[in-house]
Parts: C-alpha cells; sequence; structure tokens
C-alpha cells in the first residue's frame, strides 16, 4: 500500500488523503515537500526555528483544510501559496517586533544596521560564509522581489507557477525577477569580483 | 528573457549555489503531535447548548433573571413618580378657571341685565294703561325669562336686576299687586311655597319657572297675610278709582 502511495503523483495523493482520508498519502506529501518548502521559507525570512514553525503550519492548513483543494490546480502551487502567504505574515509580524524593540531607542525613527566585520567580501573564505553573506542580501531585496526571485532562481519553478503561486500576471513576475535580481545584484557587488 | 538572465548571470549562479535548507529531524513528528493535539482539542470542544448549561453560568444568570422579574413587579412604572415632568400636562387650576368663566358670566349677566331693563320699562308704561295686559305681559316676561335663563347665575342676576329697578323706581301698587297676582297664579295655591331643589329644572336643566328660582321665600304668617289681603284691597280700590277718573 504504502509502495503504490509513493508511486502516485501530488495530485493523486491529495486526492487520495480527500475520498478516504488515507494519512500515509498525507504524510508522503510532506516527506516531499517539507524540505523544499523550509528551503523557501528559510530564504524569505532568513530565520530557521520560525522557518520551521511556517513549514509545519502550512502542513497542518493541507491537513485541515485538505477539502478546499481543487484538482485544477497543480498541488505544488497550491502549498506554496500557503507557505508564501504564512512567510509574508510572519515576516511582517517581525519586521514590526523589530521596529518595536530597535526604534524605541533611537532619535529618529530608523532601523541600525549593526557592522559584521566578518561579511566583509575580503574575509569571505568559506562557501557558508559566502551563504550568508547572500541571505543578508536577500533579506534587503524589496519583500514583493525577494519571493519571485526565490522561487524562481532558488525553488526553480516555471514563471507560469509562480504567476499562479501569486496570483499575478507572468509579466509581472519577469519585471518582479528582473527587479529583484538588480538589487541583489547591486548588493552583491563584492562578491563578483572575487 | 535570455539577455536578461545573461545580464543577471552571477546573481542566478549564487542563489542556485546556495546550500538546500533542510527541515529539522523531529519535523514529521512535531507535525503528527500537533495534528493529533488539534483532533483532541477538536474533541473536547462543548457545543453551544452545552456550554451555556453549565452550572457556573446558570445559576447567576437564573439569579439575574430572578431579580429582573422581582424588580418588574415590585417597581410602579405607572407611578407618577416615575413619569417624566418634562412630559406631564400641567395641572388645571380651578380658580384661574372658574375667574375666565366668570367673565363671560359677567358679559352675559350685563347683557341680560339690559335686555331686562329695556323689558321692564316697557311693562311700566303699559300697567298703567291696562292692569289685564299688565298682569299678563309680567306674567310673560317673567316666564320668559325663567326660560331664557338656564344658568342660575344668570337667573340670581335677574332677581337682583329686579330689585334694583323696583329699588331705584320706587314699587308701585300696580307692580306689587302683578307681582303678587303671578306668584299666586304659578303657584296655584293661596300661599307660597318652598320649590323641591330635586324636582326643579335647576338640577335638570330644563325650562325653569320661577317657583324654580332659588330666591328668598319668606312663609307669611296669618296676621301678615290679612294685611298683605288688606293692602290689596287698597291698592285694588284705588286702581279702580283711578281708571273711573280716567
Amino acid at each position: 500500500m504504502d509502495i503504490k502511495l509513493r508511486e502516485l503523483s501530488d495530485e493523486e495523493l491529495i486526492l487520495e488523503f480527500q475520498k478516504n482520508n488515507t494519512e500515509d498519502a498525507f504524510n508522503i506529501l510532506v516527506q516531499r515537500y517539507k524540505n523544499p518548502l523550509t528551503n523557501f521559507v528559510f530564504r524569505f525570512l532568513g530565520d530557521y526555528a520560525s522557518c520551521a514553525d511556517v513549514v509545519q503550519e502550512t502542513m497542518i492548513k493541507v491537513y485541515r483544510y485538505k477539502d478546499s483543494y481543487s484538482s485544477v490546480a497543480k498541488f505544488s502551487t497550491w502549498v506554496y501559496t500557503i507557505a508564501g502567504n504564512l512567510a509574508r505574515t510572519e515576516y511582517r509580524r517581525q519586521r514590526r517586533r523589530n521596529i518595536f524593540s530597535i526604534d524605541d531607542y533611537g532619535e529618529e525613527h530608523k532601523t541600525y544596521d549593526l557592522p559584521d566585520e566578518s561579511s566583509r567580501p575580503d574575509v569571505i573564505t568559506d562557501s557558508g560564509i559566502k551563504d550568508e553573506i547572500i541571505q543578508k542580501a536577500l533579506g534587503k531585496v524589496k519583500e514583493t522581489y525577494r519571493e519571485v526571485v526565490i522561487l524562481r532562481d532558488i525553488q526553480g519553478l516555471s514563471y507560469i507557477e509562480i504567476s499562479e503561486i501569486l496570483g499575478v500576471n507572468e509579466g509581472t513576475v519577469k519585471s518582479r525577477i528582473n527587479r529583484g535580481r538588480a538589487q541583489l545584484q547591486e548588493l552583491l557587488k563584492g562578491i563578483y569580483k572575487e | 528573457m535570455k539577455n536578461d538572465e545573461k545580464k543577471y548571470e552571477d546573481v542566478i549562479k549564487a542563489l542556485k549555489g546556495l546550500q538546500e535548507v533542510k527541515a529539522p529531524e523531529n519535523f514529521e513528528a512535531d507535525l503528527q503531535r500537533r495534528i493529533n493535539s488539534e483532533k483532541f482539542s477538536k474533541k473536547e470542544k462543548k457545543s453551544f447548548w452545552q456550554n451555556i448549561f453549565v452550572p457556573a453560568k446558570l445559576i447567576p444568570s437564573l439569579g439575574l433573571v430572578a431579580v429582573a422579574v422581582v424588580m418588574f413587579f415590585v417597581v410602579d412604572t405607572n407611578s407618577e413618580e416615575m413619569d417624566n415632568p418634562f412630559l406631564i400636562e400641567p395641572r388645571v387650576r380651578e380658580d384661574v378657571f372658574a375667574v375666565t368663566e366668570f367673565e363671560e358670566v359677567e358679559k352675559k349677566q350685563d347683557e341680560l341685565a339690559k335686555q331686562k331693563s329695556i323689558k321692564k320699562e316697557e311693562p311700566a308704561v303699559e300697567m298703567k294703561t291696562n292692569e289685564g295686559q299688565l298682569r299678563s305681559s309680567e306674567l310673560k316676561s317673567s316666564e320668559d325669562e325663567s326660560i331664557a335663563g338656564r344658568d342660575k347665575s344668570k337667573l340670581d342676576n335677574i332677581l337682583t336686576d329686579e330689585n334694583d329697578a323696583d329699588q331705584n323706581q320706587g314699587f308701585t301698587a300696580g307692580a306689587y299687586s302683578a307681582v303678587e297676582s303671578t306668584l299666586t297664579e304659578v303657584t296655584e295655591s293661596p300661599q307660597p311655597t318652598v320649590p323641591s331643589e330635586t324636582s326643579s329644572g335647576l338640577v335638570t336643566g330644563q325650562s325653569i319657572t320661577k317657583e324654580e328660582l332659588n330666591f328668598r321665600q319668606v312663609q307669611l304668617s296669618e296676621k301678615e297675610q290679612k294685611v298683605v289681603n288688606e293692602l290689596k284691597n287698597q291698592v285694588q280700590s284705588m286702581e279702580r278709582v283711578d281708571k273711573s277718573q280716567k
């Protein structure tokens, strides 16, 4: 039974879960999507602890609202939409929290970037540190651009899939991706020189 | 599109070269625990009616209802004290009301007095010419006045006007006899009697005769009656003399 389920596609598994309430089908979907979603949410939020919570919350929503899934759409599109919405909500919540915690001590209402000498381009020697720099740069890219860049260049989704996930036109997705890449290129100038 | 990808080739490479972040090892276990806890909490969830009829909520609410019922029966919402003073119509003051009526009554009394004085003058002239006509006119006028004046106050005023007129003009023998005769004719009895108030038109508001008027009537003694009769005879004899002279 388990072997047969593993051979099914995502859409077939969710239908099986919908019709027969097969928990194994749901578990296989969790195994398939837990890492991609964790990667996506982590790159968007930059915080692993909250990322794990968001992905778990996404899976719980899939479990609870399985009947709201329509077989017309791809399962990946549906689950990324849920994860993206939850990630955005969490990101805004974190940003509010940071604004209130840091700005209260500032004379002017602006956030402060703490200097990190280890992230300087001339100090970079390790790929892990390089990842960290890119992640910080991603965090500085505007929210709407960051999401599409992650979905396209990290997750490897097509433009159509991204447009379905975000509910916007394909052209809008492309322009957002270009703007996001441009911002990122500007932020990562030093790395490329090396 | 390919141009754009070439333009940002370095960025795309950097992003694709990022290490994949994996979910924690206990991810599925935590997920199952959370799902089961939600299932458990759903089973524990009580219905709306079960939540209402919990003794902790039921007792205070019943107490509140009991207090409300008691207050409803104890407090008289229709009492005058509870009325809004701005919405209550002021009570009618009887003295003010009487004054306004009195003004109207005074006007009517003045009008009646004028009419009376006019009528009084006419029979005084006729009295000299014809005694019989005078009597009948006096009787008619008095009856008409009594019929017309349905108000007690008006009738009293008429009587006072009569008395005033008599005092001013002097009580002639003919007039006196006429009055006496009308008294005897109307009552159809030798002695004037006090009319009963209940049977009179004053109570019912119907036509009022002179006997029913509420003026003072004196019961004459036999001696006084004799004196009056003598005076009557004298007056009659004087009238006859006058007639014979004319």
